[in-house]
């Protein structure tokens, strides 16, 4: 019993892998263009963190510096292994205004302190008493970095350890005046 | 059974596809009068868990998730609305927060291909059982012409023999 001659067969398959291709391109197909996060080239949301030493740290009274801000837990393996880049990083920028300032989430602060007290960073670390600021920066994980600008606009978003390569790398970058990346 | 599934079947696909779109068109039901319990957990639903495998926040137990939950508990009562909550998730996060991509731009094509996928598997179906009634009352119809040739030969033999047996 035949139901479709050849040419109808043809056109059949050829709606098909059309719809397929179709669902594949809205799928998939935009994954080229998204950034790391949606905030970068957008100003930075302002915070205001209490440090592990009591004071209050807020951007907005960092304007003109450039701020490393890192995204750490105690628990966190990754965090562990990238401590030590950080801290030598920041003995390298201190002096240059560049900001590290470390970000304690989801976390206990005894565990936190702890960590503190055996990684020993020079520079300023705090957390956000209402537990907001991890969502305003749409973190994922930890750890996880942003690089924002003296303008306070947000240049780039790093996930994973890092290095002391990679913090010269995009610490450099933010230091230099923003082109118009397309 | 046969003859309905041969005549109504055919209609089947194009009422279920006409359903599906009334379903996608229909407005969203008025969030008025709920608790903001009920808002909460609403909402949550609708924001996928960044750091879980395709949970929701409302399903998820991370502590991500219960820091979404209490941001949108919190904008809530800061008197937000739903779309509000929904743009400060995205502008954190990205559309791929959302749990159901808004339509626009290509994302249209995910809210019309499945439509237009039953619509033409619809027509495809029907045309299909259209074809296939088609061919049977064709080879009823050469069936039944074969039978009747035949009949008639078998009658016309039976009159000879008749008149042979009378003379």
């Amino acid at each position: 019993m035949k139901i479709f001659n050849t040419s109808g067969k043809l056109i059949i398959l050829i709606i098909i892998l059309g719809l397929v291709g179709l669902m594949g391109y809205a799928i998939f197909g935009t994954h080229s263009n998204v950034k790391t996060s949606p905030l970068i080239g957008k100003q930075a949301p302002d915070f205001t963190l209490k440090t592990f030493d009591g004071k209050d740290l807020a951007l907005s009274d960092l304007k003109g510096k450039t701020i490393l801000l890192n995204f750490w837990a105690s628990w966190c393996m990754p965090c562990r292994q990238e401590a030590g880049a950080l801290e030598s990083a920041w003995q390298k920028y201190k002096d240059e205004d560049v900001i590290f300032i470390g970000v304690n989430v989801w976390d206990e602060s005894s565990n936190a302190q702890s960590y503190l007290d055996q990684f020993g960073s020079g520079y300023t670390n705090a957390l956000d008493p209402q537990e907001e600021i991890q969502v305003n920066y749409g973190i994922g994980g930890v750890p996880e970095t942003f690089f924002i600008d003296s303008s306070g606009s947000v240049r780039d978003k790093f996930t994973g350890p890092l290095t002391e390569q990679i913090i010269d790398y995009y610490v450099l970058k933010a230091k230099q005046p923003e082109k118009n990346e397309s | 059974m046969n003859n309905f599934m041969k005549t109504k079947v055919p209609y089947f696909p194009a009422f279920l596809a006409v359903i599906f779109i009334l379903l996608c068109l229909s407005p969203s039901v008025a969030d008025e009068g709920k608790s903001i319990d009920d808002q909460t957990k609403e909402i949550s639903y609708l924001l996928m868990c960044p750091v879980c495998q395709g949970q929701s926040v409302g399903e998820s137990n991370s502590n991500l998730a219960n820091d979404m939950r209490d941001i949108i508990r919190k904008q809530l009562e800061q008197g937000k609305s739903k779309d509000e909550i929904l743009a400060y998730f995205v502008s954190s996060y990205g559309e791929s927060i959302l749990a159901t991509p808004p339509p626009k731009g290509i994302n249209w094509l995910l809210w019309l291909l499945p439509g237009a996928g039953i619509i033409i598997g619809g027509i495809g179906i029907a045309l299909f059982l259209f074809r296939v009634q088609k061919q049977e009352k064709e080879e009823n119809n050469s069936v039944s012409n074969a039978q009747a040739a035949d009949d008639n030969e078998y009658l016309k033999r039976i009159e000879e023999e008749l008149k042979e047996s009378d003379s």
